[in-house]
């Protein structure tokens, strides 16, 4: 539809040289320049508004698609990111419940690694004590029920190493939360950036509006519309982030490179 | 020997916390970023500074560069544990005067290595 309307613009302009062009010839013709000058303003006058009339649309559309964010704008022209309602300061809001569900989420995990880390610890404990114990117990030398028990209390002391060691792991994954957090709040930053240049480009459409005559309905009207909350859905390894070491073994080798 | 953790993210601040307890380092304290960490610096008889880098308020190397030119605190030793990776970054922490850096996410082992590695060229001194 727009290409039609930019086709019929260029057909009106078109059509009103065409009409002037005869009149334009004779006043050319008979030196008169004044009038050859007034002609040409006249159509030319013509074609602005059809420019602006252009302009008007762009704007509307420009618009018509910002209502679409449900931006919420004050009086002033500021951004009211009070208002609860602005689908984007709702996006940041969610990312936020994000970083505070994965803290609260890491947390429970490391409450319980805590909790299960001394018990190994005094398992192990406990388990050596026994085991030099039982060596001095030692009366036979090849009684099966001794070997029995020696054997048990090997097993417990080296299965305990291992839930440990698992127990370390589990503690050190909780860095995930860590990690995610700071790419959420990268693109928290980046919504409410872009959440201000929309506000921005809202000012200027009403500017342009304006300038250009076309009625205009104001911000506020604008943004109260339709405002409503409908449902929403980390930072990835190796994207566009330049010259990036990829592990630790590089990061040693670039500081021994520097003399460390 | 007492050591200050900077980290943004309680998460973080507890894994090495925790981790640090497990090498047998108990007295440690937290800050979460560097704006908090400096007066606890400069007040608290810190031996070691284990600090990320992007946090909000003080940066990990701006932290760095505080201590640096301060002199009561120039010769802290500092262990920079961070996301950031690039390269640029990691030099600009060797020339602020890191002792080292370890990225995320690390390993225990990576973790205990450079904090040995630290202590022995402190020993060294």
């Amino acid at each position: 539809m727009d290409e039609i309307q930019k086709n019929n613009d260029h057909a009106r302009y078109a059509e009103s040289l065409r009409a002037s062009s005869p009149e334009l010839v004779q006043c050319l013709q008979s030196g008169d320049m004044d009038g050859a000058i007034a002609i040409l303003q006249q159509v030319n006058l013509g074609r602005e508004q059809t420019l602006y009339q252009e302009v008007g649309r762009l704007t509307r559309a420009l618009h018509n698609a910002l209502k679409d964010f449900h931006l919420e704008i004050g009086l002033d022209g500021r951004l009211d990111v009070s208002n609860e309602l602005s689908e984007m300061v709702d996006a940041r809001s969610r990312l936020n419940y994000v970083i505070e569900m994965t803290e609260e989420a890491a947390n429970t995990t490391m409450d319980n690694v805590d909790s299960a880390s001394p018990r190994v610890q005094r398992l192990i404990e406990r388990c050596n004590q026994v085991q030099e114990i039982w060596a001095k117990e030692r009366a036979g030398a090849d009684d099966e029920e001794y070997n029995a028990v020696s054997r048990l209390l090997d097993m417990i002391s080296s299965e305990s190493k291992h839930v440990q060691q698992h127990l370390q792991n589990i503690l050190l994954a909780q860095g995930f939360q860590d990690l995610s957090g700071q790419v959420i709040r990268r693109v928290i930053n980046l919504v409410r950036d872009v959440e201000e240049s929309l506000v921005r480009l809202v000012k200027l459409a009403s500017e342009v509006e304006q300038v250009a005559g076309i009625e205009s309905v104001t911000l506020t009207e604008v943004n109260r519309k339709e405002t409503s909350v409908s449902e929403e859905g980390p930072y990835v390894k190796g994207v566009s982030r330049g010259d990036v070491v990829n592990d630790q073994d590089d990061v040693d080798e670039l500081l021994s490179s520097l003399g460390f | 020997m007492k050591i200050l953790i900077v980290d943004d993210f309680s998460t973080m601040r507890r894994i090495i916390k925790n981790l640090l307890r497990d090498l047998g380092f108990t007295n440690t304290a937290e800050a979460d970023d560097g704006t908090s960490a400096l007066p606890m610096l400069e007040n608290g008889q810190f031996d070691f500074v284990i600090t990320d880098w992007n946090m909000p308020g003080m940066t990990g190397i701006d932290l760095l560069k505080a201590i640096r030119a301060d002199d009561r605190l120039k010769s802290l030793p500092i262990l920079m544990v961070t996301a950031e990776a690039k390269r640029d970054q990691i030099i600009a922490a060797a020339q602020a005067g890191v002792n080292g850096y370890v990225v995320k996410p690390f390993t225990a082992a990576a973790l205990q290595e450079k904090i040995e590695k630290i202590f022995e060229r402190i020993d060294a001194q």
